[in-house]
């Protein structure tokens, strides 16, 4: 444990004061502002034209949908290429400057090293998240809704962020350039969203039903709407357990090469 | 200490080490030499735990580095051949950072640090960040990174490669104040290195144990042949046929001026002894008498290269 707390701490603290990290919330902060007010605008709006031609939607009159859906969103995308820039150095780059003889040998567990550097990715992600949670949190300044909701849909965003991270670390350990780490991780993140659309496309019924399992756009609507399921939750979990592991597995079999 | 059994590791079909075994004391100041590519510092990496064998075991303080890596990196300080430092921390937080990982007490931390950056002259740069330190300073953190949980076994791979001769003299001295406290193990190509500090060496090539001694020993051992030198004040050019009629004499050899003789032998050090009676009693004015010690690079360069120079011999004269 306590050499899990002393590898996140020293990757925590690369991060945070590392100029790479400082950019990736700038942009994101940019980019969020910009589409934020967009969509708090046109849902302004659409509400006037709708006042006044009567026969309101529900759903459209939510500001959960109307706004808060769509910033998601766009932080999911930035997330999509912002994950892969925090953690491709994370393994890679040890192997490059040759650190990783050092982490080795050390008295620590694979296990440990992976996590360590996992949590540290974790959290320096949560700040990004934060970030994006001022937005509306600003909002309820002048507009009324409910907290629980938007919790849970960032929540959900939170959980899906988490997935990349162990997903990314994973991309990281299987090679020894940053650059290769971040196209994989990439296009790894962009695929799970594909897996989505193949629910249209295929005809048998169970592999519809094993598609929308693993879909990650099923599982991420149901808690924008500010449901939990324990369907979803363990899905989340065992993906990113899985990939951890997976990580593990890659640094424990450089040993044996 | 230190034991290594049959120890293995191929790639493929090339074998990197072969059935290599050796032993080492607690204490002992071991070098390893050995061309590029002998296997040096893999045979380092298995020791340290960093790579498995293809076969074999290794065990240090009697612990199978296999079966119980934890236990046994705590007892070990490595160097890399490359300095493993982190180049956008500070010196100090790193060396602080492997202290924590090596398992050193909160308490002692601060104290095992200073100890590091004060054993390899850090006290300059510790509030630097690593990745704007020379070549030479970097070398210096990676020595330091060794040494910060003061392990019972220091494996040493190349420590001072990048060095300037002031720095390399300071390692030297630092190797010989550790003596006794900790097992070392270095590795190196530069030769007068092992000399100064070893007192054991290993010389391996392709991957098999070529010699094992200490280097008295290798020093003085050469096919079973003394060899001595002897200057005279007297210009005597019958002295090769006179010296040639004592027992064990088996040639003799004019040195580099007249009166200077090479004379190789069969037996041991009472053999100068007789030369001087013999030198003496002719009242030829002896000079200097000793026997030559053939030097490591000599033997280095016999054990690894010696067979190939032979063969280019032979073809040549085949020629």
């Amino acid at each position: 444990m306590k050499a899990i707390m002393t590898i996140f701490k020293k990757e925590l603290k690369g991060f945070v004061f590392s100029p790479g990290f400082l950019l990736i919330c700038g942009i994101t902060t940019a980019i969020l502002s910009l589409k934020y007010f967009e969509g708090l605008y046109l849902f302004a709006e659409s509400l006037n034209n709708r006042m006044m031609m009567g026969g309101v939607n529900q759903k459209a009159m939510n500001i959960h949908y109307g706004v808060f859906f769509g910033h998601l969103s766009i932080l999911n995308l930035i997330l999509i290429f912002a994950v892969p820039a925090l953690t491709m150095k994370l393994l890679s780059e040890e192997k490059k400057m040759k650190t990783y003889d050092l982490l080795l040998t050390l008295p620590v567990t694979s296990a440990q090293i992976v996590i360590g550097k996992f949590l540290a990715g974790l959290f320096s992600l949560l700040a990004i998240i934060s970030l994006a949670l001022l937005y509306p949190a600003f909002n309820r300044m002048f507009a009324e809704f409910s907290w629980p909701m938007l919790i849970v849909a960032f929540l959900g965003i939170f959980l899906v962020a988490s997935f990349y991270v162990a997903m990314n670390l994973f991309c990281s350990a299987l090679t020894e350039s940053a650059i290769v780490a971040f196209v994989l991780a990439v296009i790894l993140n962009v695929s799970v969203w594909l897996v989505g659309s193949a629910v249209q496309v295929v005809d048998s019924s169970t592999a519809r039903q094993v598609f929308e399992h693993i879909s990650l756009s099923q599982h991420m609507s149901s808690l924008i709407e500010g449901t939990i399921r324990t369907s979803s939750l363990i899905f989340f979990l065992s993906v990113i357990a899985f990939f951890v592991f997976l990580t593990e597995r890659v640094v424990e079999a450089s040993r044996w090469r | 200490m230190i034991e290594v059994k049959n120890l293995t590791k191929s790639y493929g079909p090339n074998l990197a080490i072969d059935h290599l075994s050796f032993k080492i004391n607690k204490g002992e100041v071991v070098g390893f030499l050995g061309p590029n590519g002998a296997g040096k510092s893999t045979t380092m990496k298995i020791i340290t735990g960093f790579m498995s064998p293809s076969s074999g075991q290794a065990l240090v303080g009697g612990i199978d580095v296999f079966e119980n890596p934890i236990e046994v990196k705590r007892k070990i300080g490595y160097l890399p051949e490359t300095p493993p430092v982190y180049g956008d921390m500070y010196v100090q937080d790193y060396l602080r950072f492997v202290a924590e990982l090596k398992g050193v007490s909160a308490e002692k931390l601060a104290s095992s640090v200073d100890y590091a950056i004060e054993k390899t002259n850090l006290q300059g740069v510790r509030k630097r960040l690593i990745q704007n330190l020379s070549k030479g300073f970097k070398q210096r953190v990676g020595i330091a990174q060794a040494l910060v949980s003061d392990p019972e076994v220091l494996i040493l791979d190349e420590p001072t490669v990048g060095l300037d001769p002031k720095q390399v003299a300071e390692i030297r001295d630092l190797i010989q104040e550790l003596k006794g406290k900790h097992t070392i193990i270095l590795s190196t190509h530069v030769l007068s290195e092992v000399q100064a500090t070893c007192e054991k060496i290993i010389i391996i090539n392709k991957g098999k144990i070529v010699a094992e001694d200490t280097i008295k020993n290798l020093a003085t051992r050469r096919s079973g042949l003394l060899k001595i030198n002897l200057k005279i004040k007297k210009l005597e050019p019958h002295l090769a046929q006179l010296l040639a009629t004592v027992d064990g004499v088996k040639r003799v050899d004019p040195g580099e001026s007249a009166t200077e003789w090479k004379i190789e032998t069969t037996l041991g050090e009472e053999m100068i002894e007789k030369l001087a009676q013999l030198v003496i009693q002719k009242q030829l004015g002896l000079l200097e008498i000793s026997s030559e010690k053939q030097n490591l690079e000599e033997i280095f360069i016999n054990l690894t290269y010696g067979s190939a120079a032979e063969k280019r011999e032979k073809k040549e004269l085949n020629l």
